[in-house]
């Protein structure tokens, strides 16, 4: 029984080329900025303030690593990658309920767990496409402005990724089982993402509240410590799988007893 | 076995009884007419048929499958079919793809068949369907896989008065050759063309539940009549005349008498003309609805 997955698959795919087309533009003026960061980057180090430094993750500016690991990274991939994840996990299960489809859709023999785990394997489409097209456009862009840049340390830069999308995506999916109407679903995990990047950022700046980042899926993944410090937290991948599972097990078990 | 049968079921939201306590079956390869207006918990009874909606108390059961066991229900599904009143289509798709998307689900043997009989635009896409369009597109999707039972609601919103006569037409082939329909409308004259029993719902509860045959005798004859002369009421008027109205030399009334007493009394009157029929099953909704038909009046 795919029926399910096939079509949201299908559905999937317009999105997540569009937002690959946003994200790709969106590297390649970074990439312009580069030549002047890495002449300039010590100036940048001293303007900002500390604080700032540890919210965005800025290390080693001047080297094509620290620049995608610290700019790129945190604010494409982190941010409005993790909130796109967030969204579309919001809008599966609200969207059809809200719209009368999951009526029709329960009157075939297919079980509501079902409808929830083919709903979330649809996302392969928004992850491969994203992480293809990224990591292609990076791949390509870097000898544009005379870098290179480790293939190795570039995959495991959109690997690691991928348990920190699900993440996001199953947050988003709790909501969307749980609230009446979709808008409120997208709306509260887009905050809940946002705000959780936020909570990680400031939590760094001093060890009184440093435990509450550990919190947020923001800390079990960074793109600097990977590209910089050549370090692959699979300890910290493991976490948010185990998380990931852990909130689609409880969105199916909200989904199975709630009227619809 | 009942296709479906209902004990004592229940739903309430908050104070709200949308069902309360309907008892009821079904037998299978009957065409069943579910009748009540608007809000007055048919959807409700369906959406719990299908296990969207919990019961507050009581429950049923649909092929065999008690509707509090999940796994049962999804199972008995195969050979269902579901006509919404709301048709939640994905509006993306062409009629063809919507098609598809059911037949991966359950089958689709029947799918041509019909759609020499209701025929939407398959190659457009949903989203520039008419409401008839969309009718037959569900019709369509309801049927495909020959189901043993389908649950229709309101089922012929939207449709031309063609297509309405053809759907009814289908249904009753249908039901001929084994298939069971529960039939949820509040368009009386439909229900008594199409359905050989009928359930009376009002305000969440089953208000009556007979043949439809039988319902129209108990409801008496509908008598129109034209005498010679006026009538005088004091003294054409019997204890069995109900609904009484009277024009000059015309009358009309229920008669809830038997045949042959009203033809005696008759015989002392000079009569022009005289029609007597089944009343429509709109009168007796009446009897049933009177609260609001007095309001409405």
């Amino acid at each position: 029984m795919t029926a399910i997955l096939r079509i949201e698959s299908r559905n999937r795919v317009r999105s997540s080329v569009i937002l690959t087309g946003v994200f790709v533009i969106t590297s390649l003026f970074f990439l312009a900025v580069f030549p002047a960061m890495r002449d300039g980057a010590e100036a940048i180090e001293e303007a900002f303030p500390e604080y700032m430094m540890g919210l965005f993750g800025f290390e080693e500016l001047h080297t094509i690593e620290g620049f995608l690991g610290g700019y790129v990274y945190p604010f494409i991939w982190v941010i409005f990658g993790g909130i796109y994840f967030a969204y579309a996990g919001a809008g599966m299960i609200a969207s059809d309920i809200e719209h009368r489809r999951m009526d029709l859709l329960l009157s075939n023999p297919v079980s509501r767990e079902s409808v929830i785990i083919q709903s979330v394997a649809s996302l392969w489409v928004p992850l491969v496409v994203l992480n293809l097209g990224m990591a292609i456009t990076l791949f390509g862009g870097v000898q544009l402005v005379d870098e290179t840049l480790d293939p190795v340390l570039l995959s495991m830069v959109h690997l690691l990724s991928v348990p920190y999308f699900l993440v996001c995506a199953g947050i988003g999916l709790v909501l969307s089982v749980s609230v009446k109407r979709v808008g409120t679903a997208q709306v509260g995990a887009i905050g809940l993402v946002f705000m959780s990047w936020l909570i990680e950022g400031l939590s760094e700046m001093g060890e009184t509240y440093e435990w509450l980042g550990t919190a947020t899926p923001h800390r079990y993944y960074d793109s600097t410590e990977i590209l910089v410090h050549e370090e692959y937290a699979l300890g910290d991948a493991v976490i948010l799988m185990v998380t990931f599972l852990v909130l689609v097990t409880a969105a199916v078990a909200i989904f199975v007893r709630r009227d619809i | 076995m009942a296709a479906i049968s209902l004990e004592n079921l229940t739903k309430r939201y908050g104070d709200v009884s949308a069902n309360d306590g309907i008892t009821l079956a079904v037998e299978e390869g009957e065409i069943f007419g579910y009748l009540g207006p608007n809000g007055a918990g048919k959807t409700t009874t369906i959406r719990q048929l299908l296990g969207l909606i919990k019961p507050t108390d009581g429950t049923a059961t649909v092929l065999g499958a008690d509707i509090r066991n999940r796994k049962a229900l999804t199972e008995v599904k195969a050979d269902l079919g579901y006509l919404p009143d709301d048709l939640g289509f994905d509006e993306r798709l062409t009629g063809n793809q919507a098609l598809d998307y059911f037949a991966r689900m359950r089958g689709d043997e029947r799918r041509e068949e019909l759609l020499e009989l209701f025929h939407p635009p398959l190659e457009k896409k949903i989203e520039t369907y008419s409401a008839g369009n969309r009718r037959m597109l569900g019709i369509v999707q309801a049927f495909m896989h020959d189901p043993e039972l389908v649950i229709m609601d309101e089922p012929t919103a939207g449709l031309d008065p063609l297509k309405q006569d053809r759907l009814h037409q289908f249904l009753a082939e249908e039901t001929a050759s084994g298939t069971t329909i529960f039939f949820s409308s509040h368009i009386l004259s439909e229900v008594q063309r199409v359905c050989d029993r009928v359930g009376i719902i009002r305000e969440g509860q089953l208000v009556a539940l007979e043949d439809i045959e039988k319902l129209l005798d108990r409801s008496g004859k509908h008598v129109w009549l034209h005498l010679r002369e006026d009538v005088i009421e004091s003294e054409f008027v019997t204890e069995e005349m109900i609904n009484v109205e009277i024009t000059d030399n015309a009358i009309q009334f229920t008669y809830t008498g038997d045949y042959n007493s009203l033809l005696s009394h008759l015989t002392s009157y000079e009569i022009d003309d005289i029609e007597i029929s089944n009343p429509q099953l709109d009168d007796i909704f009446k009897h049933y609805y009177s609260e609001e038909y007095t309001e409405d009046s």
